[in-house]
């Protein structure tokens, strides 16, 4: 087991000044009291001295005793104990079985001659019952079998306040409060004098040891137990520590915290309390006393009396963590934490909290390291400074003094070896992601970040965009030297970016998609740069890389203009200054103007004009010759069928100019239809191009929205075509043409058997064409016409009924007949008729005309009833 | 050092693995331990308890010591080693009666320990084994048959009900409170702690309830007789 230093054992009385040259004489008891040192010796004398105390600058300290008095006290028994009772000036002397008061100075006894006789042993109590200060409380182990009595000891009396037995003879006694703890004849236990109830703790021998009864603290007894166990007890019997493990013999047992002392014939063993281990042996011969008084421990043999110094225990706590030993540091500290003001102990302990990081980060203890530094507190830039060149050049931070760790640098802590400097690495990494966020390093947010960003360039770690990309304190210069070191130029642009210099940052990744500079980074970069700018609010950037984006693509380019949010569109991206622009890339252009005018819907008759001859410019590019039917239509035509068809706002004549003899005839009906062409369209696409089903879509579509005579009107139009005599088709073809257009007229009869007027078309028709082909047109036209027929019957009937009613009601009113003479009285002027006109209400009141019209004005007026 | 809110103790005969099975669940590792001296005790932060679990020394010498480390315990742990019968025997003649100065409501485990040195699967298979548990002889390879069943020890888990005069019905029942465990493995160690923890935790409520209270009850006050009068009655 490797050792603490936690005591140093200095000598306090020589022989010679005790006893000088007589052999005989051999020490018995020791007291210490303040500076006062008394010894009591086999041959009745008692001898005072003073202690003074010197301390050295290693810890330790040195004594030197002077003999005040020695006097004897006129007996040939030997002093068995000594107890100084200081509040009262009064050492208690016990000889030959009585415990005589003499004075802590002169030695003399007292006057009165007060004492307790027949005492085989004593104790104070220094947890008293009572609360005078100026009593001691003694008890003692009477010379009267299995009797233990308890004494209020006075300046110059003694009182007797209890009496107890005990159920077998004791041997040793400690007190503590009402609680007595006694070594019996084969067992210890706890009583209480003041109520009398006894609480057994563990059987022992008394025939083969000596017992031991020490109090230790507040209600707690340290006793020596089986197999040279050091027990600890309370007063309530139980066991709150772990027992200390002392060899068989031992002969004394003192306490200083947090250190249990045990004293055996060739040595004296330091436990600590905490963890129960043996911490210090310190060899010493033919010992019988070991006592602490008041902090202090004195061991004697029969012959000279030293004294146990304690090493501070920040000092041995330092010695702990020097020799790596974490965990004892550890317990020692918490340990020692009552013992020290509470200000001192926080900044004492943290420090050894980070001490013991760093001893576990050394070894590559990550995880214990970690809950150290986080409990510590630690500030990170210790472990940062560990690492050559991580720390900002402007950081003001400097390691702490005293240092924490012998180490200058990771290099020397791993001894050269990178592997282990990496895994350090890669802890540091991990722990300043979870620090960052923390509050604790707000101050020095800068240093954290920065370093972080340096690990991760470094190590390559993909977080490395992640702490760029999120909001980070990285300090601009430091950290763009070092991306630039490590080659990590995408980053560099992010960095830019986060500082507000997006140029910076966009030319540098423009130079790495030219291939200027090496950084792999990201295989998609080009397409992140335009989707950079699409969202830069840097206008003048965004023109200015513009070109640049084009010249690489000309469809992923142009998303700098199309993408943008539509706002900033319309205050920073005049439509025609990017038209300009887009004039060198014409897919470019096609792109953007379908933007305009299909994204945006924008109104504006040259936009349309221009992406319209556009798509025919391609159209008429893919399709040198006139002869490309309807047969290939590619992406292009159709985008410019639906523009034409779409669209009202192009210039139609100029585009049908271009469009007439290009050979487009689809196109050129289309045109035809915006014109209100219809026969011309409808020839188009039924003779021309024998598009029979285009021809009916075209009827539906022109027909969109307008009235059902229009729409009638197209479809007679139609109709007309596939009937009439054709002057188009060659003579040759004419058979079979004008049969194909029968069959077409036949369908399309069919088909739309409600857009037409029946009675017009059956007048058209040759009379060569059987009833059954047209059946569905001619069943349809029946139902249709029958239907018409039967509803405006239905309706006839309804206003014949209504007309009955009103009819009705006018006789009703006529039926009846009065009399108007100039005697009857106008109802509202009350003035006499003197006219034959007049109205009359059903109610049957008679009035003016002009005062019903009057009342009709002026709602004020009296009101006869409705008006019929 | 904060004071704990409840005990627990771990008893037993010696080497059954008293020590092993506290190292396994404090410090999840096995590893060979030496015989314990005395007693040792680990601190235990359950919920917001501190609940102390003792390791007692199951050599004879420290026998004194088991009913002081017993009392007031709100768990006693009773350990035996399922590959000799004669630590179950110590159990019930030895071990139980330092239990008496354990907490009135203290509950009792009976744990069978060192699982992994009998066959696999010996539990489930018992009646294949016969009725005859007990001693093999020392023809048994490294791995025998188990030498006792849990059976047994449910046995002896009722039987200490029946001692302490405790109801069944107010007891958790006996399958809940018998364990077979393996430190070597960890098989069943966390269960039987925490198993136990959760039912400490109400004990602990219960005789902090009973405890001295903390408050000064005036309301109880009863005036003390006068037993002599006055000098003017």
């Amino acid at each position: 087991m490797m050792s603490t230093k936690a005591f140093t054992l200095v000598s306090a009385v020589e022989r010679e000044l005790l006893m000088g040259d007589k052999e005989r004489v051999n020490i018995e008891c020791v007291e210490c009291c303040g500076k006062n040192l008394y010894v009591g010796t086999n041959d009745c004398s008692i001898y005072h001295f003073l202690l003074e105390e010197q301390s050295l600058p290693a810890g330790t300290a040195t004594f030197t005793a002077t003999k005040q008095l020695h006097r004897h006290l006129g007996l040939r028994k030997p002093v068995c104990e000594l107890r100084a009772a200081s509040a009262l000036h009064r050492l208690l002397v016990l000889c030959d079985y009585s415990i005589t008061l003499v004075h802590m100075l002169s030695l003399e006894p007292v006057p009165s001659g007060a004492r307790i006789k027949g005492a085989v042993a004593l104790a104070l109590n220094e947890n008293p019952v009572s609360g005078d200060p100026f009593c001691v409380e003694v008890c003692i182990i009477s010379v009267k079998r299995r009797t233990i009595q308890v004494f209020m000891v006075y300046e110059d009396r003694v009182q007797i306040v209890r009496e107890v037995s005990t159920p077998e003879q004791p041997l040793a006694v400690a007190v503590d409060g009402h609680f007595l703890c006694l070594a019996l004849t084969t067992q210890y236990i706890i009583l209480n004098y003041s109520t009398g109830a006894a609480q057994d703790l563990f059987p022992y021998c008394s025939e083969e040891k000596r017992p031991i009864v020490k109090r230790i603290g507040r209600q707690e007894f340290l006793l020596a137990g089986p197999g040279g166990l050091g027990m600890f007890a309370t007063v309530a019997g139980i066991s709150q520590r772990a027992p200390v493990h002392w060899s068989e013999n031992v002969i004394g047992a003192a306490v200083c915290f947090p250190y249990v002392l045990a004293l055996d014939d060739a040595f004296i063993t330091v436990h600590s309390m905490l963890d129960q281990q043996q911490k210090q042996t310190l060899p010493f011969k033919e010992g019988h006393i070991l006592q602490d008084f008041e902090g202090r421990v004195i061991v004697a043999t029969s012959k000279g009396v030293y004294i146990l110094v304690p090493l501070p225990l920040e000092k041995q706590i330092q010695d702990l963590l020097a020799s790596h030993r974490v965990e004892e540091a550890l317990v020692l500290a918490k340990g020692a934490r009552r013992n020290i003001p509470k200000e001192k102990f926080q900044g004492m302990y943290r420090r050894i909290l980070q001490q013991a990081g760093f001893i576990h980060f050394a070894q590559l203890q990550f995880l214990e390291a970690k809950e150290l530094f986080r409990s510590g507190q630690l500030d990170v830039r210790e472990l940062i400074s560990l690492c050559p060149f991580l720390l900002p050049t402007s950081s003001s931070f400097t390691r702490s003094h005293p240092p924490l760790h012998e180490y200058a640098d990771l290099n020397q802590l791993t001894q050269g070896d990178q592997e282990k400097a990496a895994k350090c690495k890669r802890f540091l990494m991990t722990y300043l992601e979870e620090v960052r966020s923390s509050e604790v390093v707000h101050s020095y947010k800068e240093d954290v970040d920065t370093a972080l960003l340096k690990l991760y360039a470094e190590a390559g770690h993909a977080s490395l965009l992640d702490l760029l990309v999120t909001e980070n304190a990285c300090l601009l210069a430091d950290s763009a030297a070092w991306l630039e070191k490590h080659k990590r130029y995408f980053a560099l642009g992010l960095l830019y970016h986060h500082n507000d210099q997006d140029a910076a940052a966009v030319q540098l990744w423009v130079n790495i998609v030219n291939g200027e500079i090496d950084d792999p980074t990201r295989a998609d970069l080009y397409d992140y740069v335009v989707d950079f700018l699409t969202h830069s609010p840097d206008h003048a950037l965004v023109w200015k890389h513009a070109d640049w984006a084009l010249q690489k693509s000309e469809e992923v380019g142009v998303q700098v203009f199309t993408r943008r949010p539509l706002e900033e569109q319309q205050d920073g991206f005049n439509p025609d200054d990017v038209l300009t622009r887009l004039k060198k890339y014409p897919n470019a252009l096609v792109r953007y103007l379908e933007h305009l005018v299909m994204d945006r819907n924008l109104q504006r008759e040259e936009y349309h004009t221009r992406l319209a001859l556009l798509y025919l410019d391609a159209v008429l590019q893919r399709t040198p010759g006139a002869s490309g039917s309807g047969a290939e239509v590619t992406e292009t035509q159709a985008k410019l069928r639906r523009l034409l068809q779409k669209s009202d706002l192009y210039r139609v004549h100029f585009l049908m100019e271009r469009v007439r003899d290009a050979g487009l005839p689809m196109e050129r009906a289309i045109l035809h239809g915006k014109l209100e062409e219809h026969e011309q369209a409808l020839r188009t696409l039924a003779l021309e191009l024998g598009d029979f089903p285009a021809a009916e879509d075209y009827c539906a579509w022109r027909s969109v929205g307008r009235e059902p005579a229009y729409r009638r009107r197209l479809f007679h139009t139609l109709l007309a075509l596939y009937l009439g005599p054709g002057p188009s088709p060659p003579a040759s073809a004419s058979a079979s043409a004008s049969a194909e257009l029968a069959v077409a007229a036949v369908d399309l009869l069919n088909r739309h058997a409600a857009e037409f007027d029946a009675a017009q078309v059956l007048q058209l028709l040759p009379g060569t064409w059987s009833v059954q082909l047209l059946c569905p047109f001619l069943t349809g036209a029946v139902r249709d016409s029958t239907h018409t027929r039967r509803t405006a019957q239905v309706a006839l009937g309804l206003a014949t009924s209504e007309n009955l009613i009103y009819k009705h009601d006018q006789m009703k009113l006529k039926r009846s007949s009065f009399r108007l003479s100039d005697k009857q009285l106008c109802q509202v002027c009350h003035s006499p008729f003197c006219e034959p006109v007049f109205v009359r209400y059903p109610t049957g009141d008679l009035v003016h005309t002009h005062c019903a019209a009057s009342r009709h004005t002026n709602p004020s007026a009296p009101r006869p009833g409705a008006r019929t | 050092m904060r004071k704990p809110d409840g005990k627990i103790v771990l008893l037993g005969d010696m080497n059954v693995g008293k020590t092993s099975l506290l190292q396994r669940y404090m410090e999840r590792r096995f590893a060979d331990t030496v015989s314990t001296v005395g007693g040792a005790f680990y601190l235990k932060q359950w919920r917001s308890y501190h609940i102390s679990i003792w390791d007692t020394a199951g050599r004879e010498q420290f026998h004194g010591l088991g009913s002081m480390y017993c009392r007031g315990a709100a768990a006693v742990i009773l350990t035996y080693d399922v590959n000799h019968p004669q630590s179950l025997v110590e159990l019930e003649e030895r071990f139980l009666g330092l239990t008496e100065t354990a907490s009135t409501d203290c509950l009792f485990a009976i744990v069978g320990n060192k699982v992994d040195l009998s066959e696999e699967g010996a539990s489930e298979g018992c009646e294949t084994e016969g009725d005859s548990p007990g001693p093999a002889g020392g023809s048994a390879p490294s791995k025998g048959p188990k030498q006792v069943r849990l059976e047994e020890a449910v046995a002896l888990y009722k039987k200490i009900l029946k001692y302490k005069m405790l109801d069944e019905k107010d007891m958790p029942a006996a399958e809940q409170m018998c364990f077979e465990t393996s430190a070597k493995t960890g098989h069943n160690v966390d269960l039987l702690f925490e198993t136990l923890f959760d039912m400490v935790v109400p004990v602990i409520l219960r005789q902090r309830a009973q405890g001295p209270p903390q408050t000064v009850d005036i309301s109880r006050y009863k005036p003390p007789e006068r037993t002599k009068s006055g000098c003017c009655a």
